[in-house]
């Protein structure tokens, strides 16, 4: 026997309680890696830009439209490899109207070419791109869809008034995780042919490859500069700077999040303290007793904190056992599978393990400190008449 | 009057007016109290528990003390046993000063020097009865191995070495007051104080308690300072003392 085990020990006095406390902390620390995971995911974002693409649209706003002739002008500058564009159709599958997907209007070998990380086969791509009809699909938007190679898909017009049938000839997977694999594409020359003359030959925006070497920042300067002085400026930014303006949008989401995960941390310390501070009032007589047989107040403060971090180191390990099964593969597959642009790896990093490990000690500590200084501070007269 | 007169006079006073309990001769004093004086205060009021109080317990005595509830007897109880500090006077338990000393002090003399029976055992639920006997070695710089082998020694001087690895919870009254009396002797302690060591518990177990009691007086030498309410248990000391309104009668 030693006395960490006597601290140890008080912690099964009262199973119930005990069980109910580390459980407790468990469902709190589990919501804190979770909202954590879902900062840490959402940022994570940024990580799996690629470093050499660019988005440019223009500088008004991304519903403008810009004149076709602006790909060929990128395209003939200088640390340019490769570009596409595209057009936001926004349709709908009048079957399936709740699902939202990305539908876009693209140029299939330059959009194979620029977004090199889809997988298709040459055989599908072939189809693909010899049917004028014919739609690329990500295979998670492919299985929730229920659509297989040869169905025959009807969207209802968005932002355009009216509707579009396409065969679906090719499936991409993704050779990196965080590609999105929930887009439709389909031929930008058949929305084309569909509009008004006065319509035609626009695109929603483009998407540069830049040379290796080449600096986006100051290929992005070269673009806008290039149309400065033209009827329709643009606005350049890099894969990454897309990635950072668009997380900046939901800034308070963020915020409340990080603000939530905080509370919820303290609820944890208010639950645990709580306990910790029943069974001290309990056992104020043992402690009188401990005292009057020679033990000193840092003892009795010993035992008290030591029994918080154990619930605390418990509820820890509980939520690290539940989190990792729940977060990773649960919650966090859905998520990487049908939200992988905004949660490209969405699972609990060590970093975030660690802190709710850490956390669940120090707030344990926290918790302890005030009824086990009480309780060490009290005269073991005085505690001794509390016994019984 | 001369010497010899005067001394015959105090024996036939003696003899009309005897004490009111039995007490035993005068040995070295391992207890000695001089013009003690204790007062709480209950809010700004000042109550006065222990008046001037003059004692001396001599080494090896089973002394029981009595007196009405709020007569000062725990407070006695925690003075001698370091528990608390007189408000005036001096105290001496076995050669150590404890009218002034600290906190810490008082801690550690009192895992050298008392071993505490009290009322309601007082014996931690969560430990075996081997546990709590050691509790009290912990402070010690004694091995694991050691600290058992005493604990285990311990249980066999009360009688309870079948029961070593049995909890609280399934000891009888009787048989969780020996454990604790068992963590008393542990260490060795040079006095025993015990507060109602008999109050929960029936005849039977009562009586075995105080049996054993005397034998710790007896085989062991150990000094026992008891405070009661059970006259048959005071009867069972080797003197007998009465508290009432802080003043020993």
């Amino acid at each position: 026997m030693n006395l960490p085990l006597l601290a140890a020990r008080n912690v099964l006095r009262n199973k119930v309680r005990t069980g109910l406390t580390v459980l407790g902390v468990a469902v709190a620390l589990l919501a804190f890696m979770t909202l954590r995971t879902v900062l840490s995911a959402w940022t994570q974002a940024e990580e799996f830009s690629q470093k050499d693409r660019m988005a440019v649209r223009s500088k008004i706003s991304w519903v403008v439209l810009l004149p076709k002739k602006y790909v060929q002008e990128v395209k003939d500058m200088a640390g340019v490899q490769a570009v596409t564009w595209a057009n936001w159709f926004g349709g709908r599958d009048p079957k399936h109207k709740q699902e939202f997907f990305a539908n876009l209007a693209v140029d299939p070998e330059s959009a194979l070419q620029v977004y090199d990380e889809f997988i298709v086969s040459a055989e599908q791509k072939q189809a693909w791109v010899g049917d004028r009809q014919g739609a690329i699909v990500g295979d998670v938007l492919a299985r929730k869809m229920g659509w297989k190679l040869g169905s025959k898909v009807t969207l209802t017009g968005g932002v355009y008034p009216f509707d579009m049938e396409f065969n679906i000839s090719a499936i991409y997977t993704a050779t990196r995780r965080g590609a999105d694999r929930n887009q439709f594409m389909f031929h930008w020359a058949y929305l084309n042919e569909k509009l008004s003359s006065e319509r035609q030959n626009r695109v929603g925006w483009l998407i540069v490859r830049t040379k290796p070497g080449v600096v986006s920042a100051e290929m992005s300067k070269r673009i806008d500069d290039h149309f400065k002085s033209s009827g329709m400026p643009t606005l350049s930014q890099s894969e990454l700077e897309l990635n950072r303006s668009f997380l900046a949008a939901f800034t308070a989401i963020l915020t409340a999040i990080n603000v939530v995960s905080i509370v919820i941390l303290a609820i944890m310390a208010l639950i645990l303290g709580n306990t910790i501070a029943m069974g001290v009032r309990e056992r104020t007589g043992e402690y009188g007793v401990l005292r009057a047989i020679g033990f000193l107040p840092r003892h009795v403060l010993a035992f008290i904190v030591g029994e918080s971090l154990v619930v605390g180191i418990m509820g820890g390990g509980l939520a690290l056992l539940l989190g990792y099964p729940l977060i990773n593969m649960g919650m966090g597959r859905w998520l990487e599978e049908n939200m992988g642009g905004l949660f490209p790896v969405f699972g609990i990093t060590t970093a975030t393990a660690t802190a709710a490990m850490v956390l669940a000690v120090v707030l344990a500590a926290i918790a302890a400190a005030w009824p086990a200084w009480r309780a060490s501070q009290l005269k073991v007269v005085d505690a001794l008449r509390r016994v019984g | 009057m001369s010497d010899a007169q005067a001394e015959g006079k105090a024996a036939d006073e003696a003899a009309k007016n005897p004490p009111p309990y039995r007490t035993q001769p005068e040995s070295p004093a391992i207890v000695s109290l001089v013009g003690v004086g204790k007062t709480f205060f209950r809010g700004k009021e000042p109550v006065k528990v222990l008046d001037g109080l003059d004692l001396d317990v001599p080494e090896g005595s089973f002394e029981a003390l009595m007196g009405p509830s709020g007569s000062g007897k725990s407070t006695l109880l925690n003075l001698i046993a370091g528990l608390d500090r007189p408000t005036r006077g001096k105290i001496t338990v076995a050669g150590t000063d404890l009218t002034n000393a600290s906190d810490r002090t008082l801690a550690k003399w009192r895992s050298q020097n008392i071993g505490f029976i009290f009322q309601a055992y007082n014996l931690m639920p969560v430990l075996t009865a081997l546990q709590n006997v050691e509790l009290p070695l912990l402070l010690t710089s004694l091995g694991g191995a050691e600290r058992k082998k005493r604990a285990q020694t311990a249980l066999r001087v009360v009688g309870l070495e079948d029961r070593m690895h049995h909890y609280p919870r399934q000891l009888s009254g009787g048989q969780e007051q020996r454990v604790a009396i068992a963590r008393a002797i542990v260490n060795d302690p040079k006095i025993i104080v015990a507060d109602e060591p008999t109050g929960d518990l029936d005849r039977q177990s009562a009586d075995d308690i105080l049996t054993l009691l005397e034998k710790l007086n007896k085989e062991l030498k150990k000094t026992i300072f008891m405070v009661t309410h059970d006259p048959a248990a005071s009867e069972r000391a080797s003197v007998q003392r009465r508290l009432d309104k802080g003043r020993l009668k």
